[in-house]
């Protein structure tokens, strides 16, 4: 999967080579809207990242240029929290919006779904490792151990489950498991997280539930640095 | 023309309205006395006709009439304006004194029966055309024979007399209009002078100056209530520059913190070679950090958003009950852990922004839950009043001491600076209640008591208010 980040910041455009890279991309960086426009069209990609305040031509002129000729996916990047430039980036032709500061996880995520990479699972029965959900029954054992979870806490399992091994973020889960879409200054998710924890992971010497510091959550039979 | 000072435009007003009533008494002044001077030559003529046909009646005949002239024009004609004739009946003058040659006529006589009155006197021209005015009658002598008597004036002197008093009069209107002009635009100008000193003051108003004031005092009474708006606006400005200022002071020191600790941090860990883990530990607690700016930094941007006259609120009917349930259960593991008990009671819609209403009562609630002693029961409730729908978040504990309760919705203000939790809460919690609060055109009012309960109210107003 190849990707081009259109960002001038040094930077930005360096940290989001690296981390996208680890991901498993392959990445260019172009650092102002000539040279994005000109490798955008020149090249195919799978998916561009687009800051939308570039020196030279904009990210809104690079996405009204590349559309007319081009529908790669676009992920804008602003740091306008405005609710008219997030209608101006979709109506241009932007597939998906994000707003700096912003969790790399969250960026990540944004891409894989843009990408239909690492689709949901909407898998009845999933087993990670020796833990076993059932959407359908909403049960969960582990180890054939019936687990039994309140909804909110099966909501954040599946979850979890469905993003195996990706990070979730404070903010993602809050908005998918409680449909809370601001960021609140409680410890809500790591409370939620905590109790889930103790339901699955107690007793078990391999743990399932992870915490990467400062970036979130994500659940998955293991996890080398841990 | 449209654009004439006020001064100027009084002043005109001052002297059309003076122009006009002096012309005004000027022209029936004149009226008058110009009647008064007829009537009284034409009293004098009657009176002076009536005399001499009583003298006539005394002598003889038309010839006795005759010998007596002298002594009938001295007795009667003191004005040597008069002219008098007396004719017999074929015509023949008996007596004539017309020493300015007036023209007499002696048509229409009055009848020896008949009283001499002012009717009876009669006005021709001479041939200057000056108007003569004049009374003849019929006198009777002692032998029965009739003559006819005939006294006039020439009104020539009366014109000479009446147009120099109307020039004296033009000129006195002339004067006195020139004097009232400029009394008028002196004392218009004295008048007006507290404007210009309030437009000095104003002029002397700048960002860094707020504190100036309209001059009060002597100004009339008209300019006070003007003088009094303009010093209430100033200290309404001054004050919203004033929290403007104090914003932008707290606000940088509230980030002063997050990034002294990132400094701090990286440069004790880059002072000597760590392990893996103690550099990982450091970047998590870094993106901490930069979490905390994040959250400070989107909660400002929320309050001046609110500020703005654009925000736009996308309000609905909630049903209070579910959605106060849907926040009583995301804090629920949260409030278990702590051992409060959150409770529900509610059976009211609210007209709402849903994201809006979700944020202040979390708001409130997360506070709420914060100084709640374990084993207490905070109380979520809606309920109808008169004026809408109230919301309340009610939580037992110490109260707040009174001292802060005026200032808990400043923004960046910290009942307690030195709690643990501080670095959790950016202290801008309650000034975002108090923004949603007046995005929807309601208010919010908290009540605690030492030791007892604490409560804070949202008052949702029922209909939408404009804007």
């Amino acid at each position: 999967m190849r990707l081009l980040v259109i960002e001038d910041e040094k930077k930005a455009g360096e940290y989001l080579k690296k981390g996208l890279e680890e991901s498993g991309f392959t990445v260019d960086v172009a650092s102002n809207g000539i040279d994005g426009l000109h490798l955008a069209l020149e090249d195919d990609y799978d998916l561009i990242v687009l800051d939308v305040m570039l020196p030279g031509i904009d990210g809104w002129a690079v996405l009204t240029r590349l559309r007319a000729k081009k529908d790669t996916p676009v992920l804008l990047l602003t740091a306008m929290d405005e609710l008219e430039e997030r209608v101006k980036g979709l109506e241009l032709g932007g597939d998906d919006y994000l707003v700096k500061p912003f969790a790399f996880v969250e960026l990540l995520a944004r891409i894989r779904t843009l990408l239909r990479r690492g689709p949901p699972r909407d898998i009845e029965h999933m087993h990670i490792g020796d833990l076993e959900i059932d959407a359908v029954r909403r049960r969960v054992r582990r180890g054939g151990q019936r687990i039994d979870l309140t909804p909110r806490e099966f909501s954040l399992l599946q979850l979890l489950a469905r993003r195996r091994g990706e990070v979730l973020s404070r903010t993602q889960i809050a908005s998918y498991v409680w449909d809370m879409n601001f960021d609140s200054d409680t410890n809500v998710v790591e409370v939620a997280i905590r109790r889930l924890r103790v339901k699955i992971d107690d007793g078990h010497d391999i743990k399932l539930i992870h915490t990467v510091r400062g970036m979130g959550y994500l659940l998955d039979e293991e996890r080398e640095d841990t | 023309m449209a654009r004439l000072s006020l001064s100027a435009r009084l002043a005109a007003t001052f002297v059309v309205i003076t122009v006009t009533c002096f012309s005004a008494v000027g022209f029936l002044l004149f009226e008058a006395a110009a009647r008064r001077i007829h009537e009284q030559d034409d009293t004098n003529l009657v009176l002076a006709t009536r005399h001499l046909r009583r003298l006539v009646a005394e002598l003889d005949s038309p010839t006795d009439v005759a010998a007596h002239k002298d002594r009938l024009i001295i007795s009667v004609l003191g004005d040597t304006n008069n002219a008098l004739r007396i004719e017999d009946d074929a015509g023949h003058v008996l007596v004539e004194r017309n020493s300015s040659r007036v023209p007499l006529a002696s048509t229409g006589a009055v009848p020896v029966a008949r009283r001499i009155v002012t009717s009876d006197v009669q006005s021709w021209r001479d041939a200057d055309d000056h108007e003569v005015r004049g009374v003849s009658a019929i006198g009777r002598p002692g032998d029965g024979s009739s003559v006819t008597i005939v006294v006039a004036r020439s009104l020539a002197d009366r014109a000479v007399l009446l147009s120099r008093y109307r020039r004296d009069t033009i000129a006195a209107l002339a004067a006195g209009m020139l004097v009232a002009v400029l009394l008028s635009y002196v004392l218009v100008r004295r008048a007006l002078r507290p404007l210009h000193a309030m437009a000095d003051s104003a002029a002397a108003v700048t960002a860094h100056r707020l504190s100036t004031r309209m001059p009060a005092g002597d100004v009339p009474a008209e300019l006070e209530a003007l003088g009094g708006a303009l010093n209430a606006m100033l200290a309404r400005i001054e004050d919203g520059f004033t929290r403007v200022w104090q914003f932008t002071v707290d606000l940088a020191h509230d980030l002063r913190t997050p990034i002294g600790n990132l400094r701090g941090a990286n440069e004790v860990a880059l002072t000597r070679p760590r392990s893996v883990a103690e550099y990982q530990a450091l970047l998590g607690s870094n993106i901490e950090e930069c979490d905390r700016v994040s959250r400070t930094i989107e909660s400002v941007l929320f309050l001046a958003r609110a500020d703005s006259p654009q925000f736009a609120l996308q309000r609905v009917v909630i049903d209070a009950g579910e959605e106060l349930q849907r926040i009583a259960d995301y804090f629920e593991g949260l409030s278990s852990e702590a051992g409060v008990t959150v409770q529900v009671t509610a059976d009211a819609s609210v007209y709402a922004d849903r994201e809006l209403f979700r944020r202040a009562v979390s708001n409130l609630l997360s506070n709420a839950l914060r100084y709640t002693p374990a084993g207490g029961t905070i109380h979520l409730r809606a309920q109808k009043t008169n004026r809408g729908v109230d919301v309340s978040v009610e939580n037992p504990g110490a109260g707040i001491p009174p001292e802060h309760m005026e200032h808990l919705f400043d923004r960046f203000y910290r009942v307690d600076r030195s709690r643990s939790d501080s670095a959790h809460s950016t202290g801008l919690g309650l000034s975002i209640v108090k923004s949603v609060m007046e995005l929807h055109g309601g208010d919010v009012m908290a009540h605690s008591e030492h030791q007892g309960t604490t409560r804070f109210t949202l008052l949702f107003p029922d209909s939408p208010i404009s804007g």
